[in-house]
């Protein structure tokens, strides 16, 4: 249980600066995510709070004590590894016990809580197998019950799932959320997995070029974007976006069409971008309302369907659970409504 | 009664049944032949020296003595002490190789400016003929010629600069100081390829866990090397085992079969004193023992990695 500070953070190597000027706060008990694209610095982060790489410039806190200097085994964390770094020749329990043997605690506590974790995550029949005698899943759990034996100050988790496949990675996923409310402890957990992140996190932080874009709860991200980057990561299939100049309270797009703006936003601001979520898109038959523009290929997904059209030049697209549009080729019309548009200055921030 | 029509029951001409049965031995022949010519035939040859009387020297000599080899053997005192000689070169050898072998590869697996060239460096010894290792090393450890006896002297190892190949107590250190540098590329090699296949992540995991580097040693390093340590050292035990050029080159034996090994006592029996057929015999009984020792070590790596699974 811990409160974690992170003060103007940043990290080079060499001359190039992969993180720059991160500041974070974490409350005790909180479960953070840090999502971004590959190369974004997010696991780079990760490792520093762990004590796996060094910290270039700023600071890090765990419970208000500055731990910058010292070695990992003193920051009282655990990290799960996305290759899950099981000991290949100890057995399941001994993976698990490893930490607490280092410490020389006494074998009956060891027992005691290495037969708590695994009862807790199912792996009690399981103890005396090695590693290679698993299945991913298991080996998943074995990684997250060698962290949850020693009861540390905070979780750390590195792409934990992205080894497993889709149907095991959603289970598994549940498990980590009601693992995180049994025991409460502060955990960050890095993933490129927007779905991941919605359903795990108590604050999504969104990373990009080595800089926090945004932090929020999952629904702040999704609902309020801070700019052009979340907007188009959160979410899927992704938002769609409308460029143009806005003048007399309408954008211009730039096949000469015109959208109408809410009273709410600017009348005249020159260039900037509109966006929209698939989902929030209304269509109309052709000719009826909205724009008109035909649509180019149909996905459907089941529990809804998933139309590419083509807008203004660019690629927009549709979710929508009416059957009405399944044919390629056939002209529909889409409007937007007011509550659901995301208006962008020229520099990609939310106006 | 009506007469039962006689069963004809075909059968092929004879040549063409021969041509059948020959068909596959055909197929095999070429690499029958080859083993059969370069590996049996050598090999039955040299076992058969072993009951024969072979000497060079002695122009009535050929004829077949059965065991007699082999009893005159285990009242040779020379061959016994050359036995334990053998047992003593080899351990010493092996686990010097070894240690610092493993020291090495630890030290080339750490990052540093000018690891490449320090690499290839390190391996030269492996590329150098054993003769001319041996002649080196020999020289070395000679006062008239080498630096070895008068730093030994300078340092209060030694009462006055002497040759260590001369004094019999400790001439066998000559020999396996030499092997011990020559051997060394070889398990460093082997090792640092070892080390470099161990994922980083697991040491990443035990720092977490809170383990010393000397804790991550011992919990990681170690048992990731033990199946290649037991090949290694199986092999080189075997070659160390039958390895006389260094001795031949550097004591000869001597002095009075100090360092005289069952290898090198094949050599000394076989081209010295030309008794073919006692050095087979000799040799015989040193490749039972090496295959011996193979099976034991084979069969506990087996027991190994069965507890594993």
């Amino acid at each position: 249980m811990a409160t974690m500070e992170i003060r103007s953070a940043s990290k080079n190597y060499g001359t190039i600066r992969v993180l720059d000027d991160i500041n974070l706060d974490i409350g005790d008990g909180e479960f953070i995510v840090l999502v971004g694209p590959s190369g974004c610095g997010k696991s780079t982060l990760l490792r520093m709070i762990a004590g796996l790489e060094e910290i270039t410039g700023g600071e890090i806190r765990i419970d208000d004590k500055v731990m910058n200097a010292l070695p990992p085994k003193a920051r009282d964390i655990a990290m799960v590894f996305q290759s899950y770094a099981l000991y290949p020749h100890m057995s399941v329990a001994d993976n698990m016990s490893y930490s607490l043997r280092l410490r020389k605690t006494d074998k009956p506590t060891i027992a005691e809580k290495v037969g708590a974790a695994s009862a807790k995550l199912g792996l009690d029949a399981l103890l005396e197998r090695k590693p290679k005698a698993l299945s991913g899943g298991q080996r998943q759990r074995v990684a997250m019950g060698r962290a949850i034996v020693r009861q540390p100050k905070a979780f750390l988790f590195d792409e934990p799932l992205s080894n497993l496949d889709a149907r095991l990675r959603e289970h598994m996923r549940a498990e980590i959320r009601k693992l995180h409310r049994e025991l409460g402890a502060t955990s960050i957990y890095v993933t490129h997995d927007q779905v991941e992140a919605m359903t795990l996190a108590d604050r999504i932080v969104a990373m990009h070029g080595g800089h926090i874009q945004q932090v929020g709860t999952p629904l702040e991200l999704y609902d309020r974007p801070a700019n052009l980057f979340v907007a188009g990561f959160i979410g899927s299939p992704g938002m769609n976006f409308l460029k143009g100049d806005i003048a007399d309270r309408s954008l211009h797009l730039r096949d000469g069409r015109t959208v109408a703006l809410p009273a709410e936003m600017p009348a005249t601001m020159g260039e900037a971008t509109l966006g929209i979520r698939p989902e929030h898109v209304v269509l109309s038959p052709a000719g009826e309302a909205g724009l008109e523009t035909t649509v180019d290929l149909v996905e459907p997904t089941g529990h809804g369907i998933i139309l590419h059209l083509t807008l203004a030049g660019t690629v927009f697209k549709v979710l929508t659970h009416d059957r009405r549009w399944l044919e390629p080729g056939s002209s529909v019309g889409v409007s937007f409504p007011a509550e659901a548009l995301h208006l962008f200055n020229a520099e990609g921030v939310r106006v | 009664m009506t007469a039962t029509p006689i069963p004809t029951t075909y059968r092929r001409p004879l040549r063409q049944r021969l041509a059948v049965t020959l068909e596959p031995w055909l197929y095999c022949a070429p690499v029958l032949i080859l083993i059969t010519s370069v590996m049996l035939v050598p090999l039955i040859l040299g076992v058969s020296y072993a009951f024969r009387d072979i000497q060079l020297l002695n122009p009535f000599s050929g004829g077949f003595v059965g065991l007699e080899h082999f009893k005159a053997l285990g009242q040779d005192d020379a061959f016994l002490r050359a036995l334990r000689n053998t047992l003593w070169w080899t351990g010493a050898s092996v686990f010097f190789q070894l240690a610092f072998g493993l020291i090495l590869a630890l030290l080339l697996n750490v990052p540093f400016t000018g690891r490449g060239l320090a690499q290839a460096l390190v391996f030269l010894p492996w590329a150098v003929p054993t003769f001319l290792a041996g002649l080196n090393w020999a020289w070395l450890f000679n006062p008239v010629i080498g630096p070895i006896p008068h730093w030994l002297a300078a340092l209060g190892l030694m009462d006055e600069p002497s040759n260590i190949l001369a004094d019999p107590s400790i001439a066998m250190w000559g020999p396996i100081l030499a092997a011990t540098w020559w051997g060394i590329p070889f398990f460093a090699i082997t090792l640092l390829a070892a080390l470099q296949s161990i994922p980083k992540d697991l040491y990443e995991a035990a720092s977490i866990d809170g383990a010393s580097p000397i804790q991550r040693f011992f919990s990681i390093t170690l048992p990731y090397l033990a199946p290649v340590i037991a090949i290694t050292v199986l092999l080189r035990t075997v070659w160390v085992a039958n390895f006389a050029d260094l001795i031949i080159v550097m004591t000869n034996g001597g002095p009075a079969d100090r360092t005289q090994t069952v290898a090198s006592y094949i050599f000394t029996q076989a081209f010295k004193r030309l008794d073919f057929g006692y050095a087979s015999a000799v040799a015989l009984v040193l490749l039972a023992l090496l295959l011996a020792y193979s099976m034991v070590i084979l069969v506990f790596r087996q027991k190994l990695s069965n507890r594993d699974k």
